[in-house]
């Protein structure tokens, strides 16, 4: 009886929700439309008044629009480019100079920032106690001072308190290191050595093809094989034995001293050693604490399983532990990568000629086309990190929890 | 008869306890860990002491000008003369106590959010917190309220750069509330505009957001409108941390159980009452750490201001070394000092952030 008129009332009551007699701005449907509708108007009167504000400010102004500035001479000289570069060549051209430069001290710092961060975030663990402070110091210090501050540190402070041209720190007569840079040797292949370059190649497929097969292998058989001497011995030694083969179609261009400079040989400028160390350097100390966070979310349980299965000390790091805190670690990356690049703007406060320096800096100011500049500028930045997203994604994919 | 011989003693346990135990299993507990230990700590020692000994035995101390710098160790008479500049740039000297009312206003209303009564804590702090910005310009700028008229070229140092990352971070807080309901609301016009102003903001180098600020937003204002390089890179860092909290909040409303969503559902409270009264409270609690963090990471990019000629702490700095009466190479006393005053403010933040999340912990912990 009681449950009875319960149902009843239940459906009399949706009935009268389906067939609403209420106000239509009580409607939630009616309403989401009203807001969205009401939040376009908004958005299209913003952007229609700032377009033709825009438009009334730049006529005003008599200044040029659209892209036809980028076939004109540039009429400046940038620093450092890594293809040949004057000062009659155009915008174009002095933006792919700064794009190639961004992607260099990226890749750079990229590459020196997770070395640190590794050494970092493992040394947290260390069973040393000093280790472990050197390690918290580091992070601590570093994670805790303004980049821009540490780009000048290492500009104004360390670099240029090095000892100049005539008085370079020197290795051997082929490593210089002075105040306007970092010189080092350079090999010029001649004649025959594109077969030693495509040795290097066959080395890189071979080192990953044994990688593979070992791994078949020992699941079939359960016998090790030891990949990384022999990988170490494939990549050094195929190249080294077609270059004796081949009679070493190199020549050695040294850093000569001439006059006030050193000549020769691959020189690298100080804006470009002071922004990498710093980039590599703070963003190193935000990937020591993301590794030190994966390798702590891994339970310690693991840690007593690997060492009771009866595996040493290192290879239950290497084969446990880390692999486990790379779930945690590699998402982590994948933002401390793009801070990274977007950080690597900073070139503009020491004058390092990468893209933002070039572009938003010095094309600006000549053409005084701020938008198009700007827009090309940060068009790339959002490509770059869009490849470091979907790369380290796919990363990610492969570290990630295979579950069936 | 045998002769009964005891059995040797055992050798005392190695002792697991005390100073000597502790040495042992921490730094030198095999070959390789004494020979690093011995190492680090050679270095240590040998170049603490030459620090110590520059920064501060054979320091100067007292003077006011470059002369008065004549021993081996570091001229702290060098910040010592530029610490007004450093602390309150090209302020009036006069009407620094603005600066101090602005930053003692900024503390009060940091400390009332911790000590207020619980039931009038969040009435009471939010509407402070959102008028404080615009009071601070106004006893800052003093055109309003009567006061001698600051230009904003004047205002600088490193005061600066905390004021505009408090004004930044407490006006983006409403904007990035609205943009996270945005992200997470069903109506998809409103939620891909969301996504879109969001992962602008977070996507794009804040320098170029700057040189937008400084060079694009001039455009966007209707002729004639003279808008301040100040505040319009205000502007731009607002919209720079409400892309970047919005994302903190959508992780909060992420973190809160389902069933307060639901509950406050069955409570028959409206959109905006659920919102408000059971979510909001419960996700500032909860995104506090996040917040803090990204506080801290807005205060290291105002040093960024310097590269569109905003005379903030580290512009400051690069002025007072190439002083002409300074030229005595205190690049290493400057570097330290701004180091440290960053660092003691970035460092105490992220202990706060880290006793908040230790302090959350546990109040969840049923």
């Amino acid at each position: 009886m009681f449950k009875e008129k319960t149902t009843e009332e239940i459906q009399a009551a949706s009935r009268i929700a389906g067939t609403s007699k209420g106000a239509v701005y009580n409607n939630p449907r009616y309403r989401a439309w009203f807001y969205q509708l009401a939040m376009m108007l908004g958005l299209l009167y913003f952007f229609y008044s700032i377009i033709s504000n825009t438009l009334g400010n730049m006529e005003a102004l008599g200044a040029k629009t659209g892209f036809s500035f980028l076939s004109a001479a540039a009429g400046y000289d940038v620093l450092m480019s890594l293809i040949s570069f004057d000062a009659t060549d155009t915008y174009a051209r002095i933006f792919v100079v700064g794009f190639l430069n961004t992607v260099l001290v990226s890749v750079i710092g990229i590459f020196f920032a997770t070395v640190f961060g590794f050494i970092f975030g493992v040394a947290h663990f260390s069973h040393n106690w000093l280790i472990r402070k050197v390690a918290i110091t580091y992070v601590e210090i570093f994670r805790n001072i303004p980049l821009l501050l540490q780009v000048f540190f290492w500009y104004f402070a360390v670099l240029s308190a090095l000892p100049g041209t005539r008085e370079s720190l020197s290795l051997g007569e082929a490593f210089f290191l002075n105040v306007r840079g970092f010189y080092f040797p350079r090999l010029i292949g001649e004649g025959g050595s594109w077969v030693v370059y495509a040795s290097i190649f066959v080395a890189i497929f071979g080192v990953f093809f044994l990688k593979h097969w070992a791994k078949k292998n020992q699941e079939k058989t359960g016998e090790q094989f030891p990949v990384f001497y022999t990988s170490l011995g494939i990549l050094f030694g195929l190249p080294l034995f077609f270059a004796l083969v081949t009679g070493f179609p190199f020549t050695i261009e040294y850093p000569v001293l001439k006059g006030f400079n050193y000549t020769g040989g691959i020189t690298v400028i100080p804006e470009l050693m002071a922004l990498s160390l710093a980039l590599s350097v703070y963003t190193g100390a935000f990937i020591a604490e993301a590794v030190r966070a994966g390798i702590q979310a891994v339970p310690h349980g693991q840690t007593e399983a690997a060492r009771s299965l009866g595996l040493k000390e290192n290879r239950v790091m290497s084969l446990i532990i880390v692999p486990q805190a790379m779930r945690v670690i590699v998402p982590l990356l994948n933002s401390e990568y793009q801070s990274l690049v977007k950080n690597s703007t900073l070139a503009a406060a020491i004058g390092y000629p990468d893209l933002f320096n070039v572009f938003v800096g010095t094309a600006l100011n000549q053409t005084g086309q701020a938008i198009e500049t700007i827009f090309m500028t940060v068009v790339v930045y959002f490509i770059l990190n869009m490849i470091i997203s979907f790369l380290m994604n796919r990363f990610n994919s492969s570290v990630a929890l295979v579950t069936r | 008869m045998r002769e009964f011989k005891p059995l040797p003693a055992q050798p005392a346990p190695v002792k697991t306890q005390g100073a000597v135990a502790w040495l042992r299993d921490n730094l030198f507990y095999s070959p390789v860990s004494s020979i690093v230990t011995l190492f680090f700590a050679y270095f240590f020692i040998k170049y603490s002491i030459a620090m110590f000994d520059w920064a501060l035995l054979s320091a100067d101390w007292t003077g006011t000008t470059e002369k008065d710098c004549t021993s081996e160790g570091a001229c702290w008479v060098f910040i010592k003369a530029w610490s007004q500049q450093f602390f309150y740039g090209s302020y009036i000297e006069s009407e620094i106590w603005r600066i101090n009312l602005s930053i003692l206003l900024l503390l009060a209303v940091i400390v009332m959010s911790f000590t207020l009564p619980k039931n009038i804590r969040l009435k009471v702090t939010i509407p402070a917190f959102l008028l404080l910005p615009f009071i601070c310009i106004a006893i800052l700028d003093g055109r309003i309220l009567g006061l001698t008229h600051v230009k904003t070229d004047l205002w600088g140092g490193f005061s600066l750069n905390v004021l505009m990352a408090a004004a930044s971070i407490i006006v983006a807080f409403p904007f990035s509330f609205l943009w996270s309901l945005g992200r997470r609301s069903d109506m998809a016009f409103i939620r891909s505009v969301s996504i879109i102003f969001i992962e602008f903001f977070r996507g794009v180098p804040v320098l170029s957001l700057f040189f937008m600020g400084s060079v694009m937003l001039p455009l966007f204002f209707a002729e004639g409108t003279n808008v301040d390089k100040l505040i319009r890179v205000w502007i731009v860092l607002i919209f720079f941390m409400s892309g970047y909290m919005a994302e903190v909040f959508r992780g909060g409303f992420q973190a809160i159980p389902r069933g307060q969503y639901e509950a406050a559902d069955s409570l028959g409270l409206g959109y905006w009452q659920k919102i408000l009264l059971i979510l909001l409270p419960q996700v500032i609690k909860v995104s506090m750490p996040n917040i803090l963090a990204t506080f801290v990471m807005l205060f290291k990019n105002t040093t960024f201001l310097l590269i569109i000629g905003i005379p903030e702490l580290v512009q400051t700095l690069q002025t007072a070394l190439s002083n002409s009466y300074w030229l005595g190479g205190h690049t290493l006393e400057g570097y330290l000092f701004v180091f440290a005053v960053f660092w003691a403010s970035c460092f105490s933040m992220s202990l706060l952030s880290s006793h908040i999340e230790r302090k959350l912990d546990t109040d969840n912990r049923n």
